[in-house]
């Protein structure tokens, strides 16, 4: 029923974007495509979470991928790292196609993308230091000394040389996504993926964590993937931005189209309404058959 | 906690482990007598071996010497040839020396206890004890007995 | 009728559960015994995760097995004096600890102390992402973090038993020597004469091996397969513990079977 209404509702809304009309942001080149993805599907028992996406993710700037928590951001993202595997379609990731590879050749890959999971997902049994050290030590055979620098300069980078010697769990949320920062640019990779960076933080700490990702993409000139339901802050770093709903892409453009759109989807997401293509009620028989008469199937 | 003070309690717990192990194995199992395969080998024919094992004891005074290495049926002679491998340092047993199966206890293990004979030659490796007494069956003895009783009256 | 389908169905779909999660088991299996071969290039996990797994539960395995051993020499002498062959309380002692006691009771403790906080610290570990984290670091964490897991309990279960088995004879030994007053010589005597090295303490050696592996394999499975929210760590933790103990208790059985059938 959830679904019937969607399908109905959403594509005749779709925002029409014309990218050659605007002077693309410098650095923001559309056609150099460092990931590229064809009809990609992939369902998790019945349930179908990404249902057909074709996206192109240029090599330069970031690029955000919106939508409603339980659409299938994540699970994106883990299909780019090869971490889980699509029912059909591909991924490119810098023209290799990241399911066809031997898992060595993944690994090589992988060691040149960077991911920020939502918990920051440090080892908690090493210290800040040791955290960040752990890539280099894992796939470098630098010496001691080197390794120091390189880390204590990463640590600067998002601000935290001082919490060298601290463990986890003696950090908070905002400074652990910081460290998982500097340990995902401590290999230099040409990517980075972002999973909801801005959930369940403070003001205080979104406005660093905005600043840093915006930073560190401007420094490495690399390609930063930013997934997030967090409008406001995305949208005022994102290139190019995504929107999915229901495994589908409602929409993309640049943000200021997003801004102006009148497409009634983009509205309600944008403007946080509570009811809208995506209703308020979860599927249910009418109130009349619930509460009054009883007459449900259970 | 420092990886030198892991690196110590590790290899503190290997060495106890092993110190364990070797103490069981000297301790309270047979590790000490397994020379016996270094001992020389007699063997001895009885009619009737009882409870005897392999591995059971052989004792000469009460002294453990060495040990049961073998228990056959010899079909031509209809006897039980039971093999023993005497420890080296016993090495002066006379020819004439007479091998019979004891019971330690009343319901013990049966072990084969030597007696030594005056001969002046010793046996040696793959020497036969000539002189043998079979192992006292309680069910003959018991029988025996009241056959005995039955009689006299 | 319909309830009788209805019970019909849920015996089926556990059985198949049951039957999947086995099949996940072994395929999980063949993809850490691999890995193993990492290990030799970094000691310095194994040795982290034998101080994990080994030592912390090393006082726990000395405290059972001294009172183990104690009430062993009480019973069996209470058994044996009345046959007058107290002397033998050593030979009960020493016999039962190294078959079965020793290998047995300490893998149930095993299960209980190390076995269920590995699977608790694996699935925490799954549920922080820390797992796919290290994946995403292009290092595969059944080689940093199962294998070396794996290898520890495995080593350790043997050691662990042979040192349940130590204390528990000195405690046999405190109790039948010190508090019973049978002669200490007579004690060793019998122990030697009637406990074969291979026979019975070799075999207790490969019962407690087959169990280290069977209880380090479900534990670690549990942590690497459980769904990673409280009440499903919960929940694994608790199989984990469950699952051990019976497998090792119905394995014992059947060592034993195979073992000392002459």
């Amino acid at each position: 029923m959830h679904k019937k209404v969607q399908a109905l509702t959403i594509p005749a809304q779709r925002i029409k974007i014309i990218p050659d009309s605007h002077p693309l942001p410098k650095g923001h080149d559309l056609s150099d495509t460092l990931i590229k993805i064809r009809g990609l599907k992939f369902s998790r028992g019945e349930r179908m979470i990404i249902d057909g996406i074709d996206m192109d993710i240029p090599r330069k700037g970031i690029t955000a991928i919106m939508g409603p928590s339980g659409t299938g951001k994540t699970t994106l993202l883990k299909l780019i790292g090869g971490q889980l595997h699509p029912d059909a379609g591909s991924i490119e990731v810098d023209g290799q196609n990241v399911h066809k590879l031997k898992t060595s050749q993944l690994y090589a890959l992988r060691k040149r993308m960077g991911m920020l999971f939502q918990s920051g997902a440090l080892l908690t049994d090493l210290s800040v230091f040791e955290n960040v050290a752990y890539p280099l030590r894992e796939h470098t055979r630098l010496s001691e000394g080197l390794i120091r620098q390189l880390v204590l300069l990463k640590l600067n980078a998002v601000g935290l040389r001082g919490a060298a010697q601290l463990m986890p769990s003696e950090l908070s949320g905002g400074m652990a996504r910081r460290v998982a920062m500097a340990r995902a640019i401590s290999l230099d990779p040409m990517m980075i993926m972002y999973d909801e960076p801005f959930t369940g933080q403070d003001p205080i700490s979104k406005g660093v964590l905005v600043k840093l990702i915006r930073e560190l993409n401007n420094v490495l000139d690399i390609c930063s993937i930013v997934v997030s339901h967090d409008v406001q802050e995305t949208l005022s770093i994102a290139d190019y931005v995504y929107v999915i709903s229901d495994g589908e892409i409602v929409g993309h453009g640049r943000p200021e189209d997003c801004k102006v759109s009148d497409s009634e989807w983009i509205r309600q997401f944008i403007d946080g309404l509570a009811d809208g293509p995506v209703p308020f009620h979860y599927p249910a028989e009418s109130v009349l058959d619930d509460l009054i008469t009883g007459n449900t199937k259970s | 906690m420092s990886t030198r003070t892991i690196e110590i309690m590790v290899g503190l717990f290997v060495a106890a482990g092993i110190a364990a192990l070797f103490m069981l194995a000297m301790k309270v199992s047979n590790l000490a007598t397994y020379g016996g395969d270094e001992g020389y080998i007699i063997s001895a024919s009885f009619d009737n071996i009882g409870g005897l094992k392999v591995r059971s004891l052989v004792s000469a005074s009460g002294v453990r010497v060495g040990q049961v290495t073998g228990i056959e049926y010899d079909s031509d002679g209809y006897e039980a040839r039971v093999t023993m491998s005497i420890d080296p340092q016993y090495d002066k047993f006379p020819t004439d020396t007479a091998a019979s199966i004891m019971t330690s206890g009343l319901l013990g293990e049966q072990y084969v206890g030597l007696q030594p004979g005056a001969e002046e030659e010793y046996l040696k490796a793959g020497s036969e004890v000539e002189l043998t007494q079979s192992a006292l069956v309680l069910e003959q003895i018991i029988g025996q007995f009241l056959y005995n009783m039955a009689e006299e009256k | 009728m319909m309830l009788l389908f209805d019970k019909l169905q849920s015996l089926g779909h556990s059985s198949l559960t049951s039957l999947q999660r086995l099949g996940r088991g072994h395929v999980f299996l063949m993809q850490v015994l691999p890995a193993m071969e990492g290990m030799l290039f970094r000691p310095g996990l194994l040795i982290r995760q034998m101080y994990s797994v080994g030592v912390l539960t090393l006082l726990i395995i000395v405290v059972a097995g001294l009172f183990v051993g104690m009430v062993m020499a009480l019973q069996s002498y209470y058994a044996l004096v009345d046959f007058g062959a107290e002397d033998s309380v050593s030979v009960m002692v020493v016999l039962s600890l190294l078959r079965e006691l020793g290998p047995v009771v300490t893998a149930l403790l095993f299960a209980g102390r190390a076995g269920s906080a590995l699977t608790a610290e694996i699935g925490l570990m799954k549920a922080t992402e820390q797992l796919s984290g290290m994946e995403m670091m292009a290092v595969n964490p059944i080689e940093r973090v199962i294998a070396p897991r794996f290898l520890a309990g495995f080593l350790s279960m043997p050691l662990l038993a042979a040192i349940f088995s130590a204390v528990g004879v000195m405690g046999g030994y405190l109790v039948a020597v010190e508090l019973l007053g049978l002669d200490a010589g007579a004690f060793w005597s019998q122990a030697v004469s009637n406990v074969d090295l291979y026979h019975d303490l070799g075999n207790g050696m490969i019962k407690s091996a087959v169990f280290g592996f069977v209880v380090v394999w479900i534990a670690v499975f549990e942590g690497y397969d459980c769904v990673p929210t409280s009440d499903g760590l919960g929940k694994a933790t608790t199989r984990t513990v469950v699952h051990s103990s019976l497998a090792v208790l119905g394995l014992d059985f059947v060592l034993t079977a195979l073992m000392f059938s002459e």
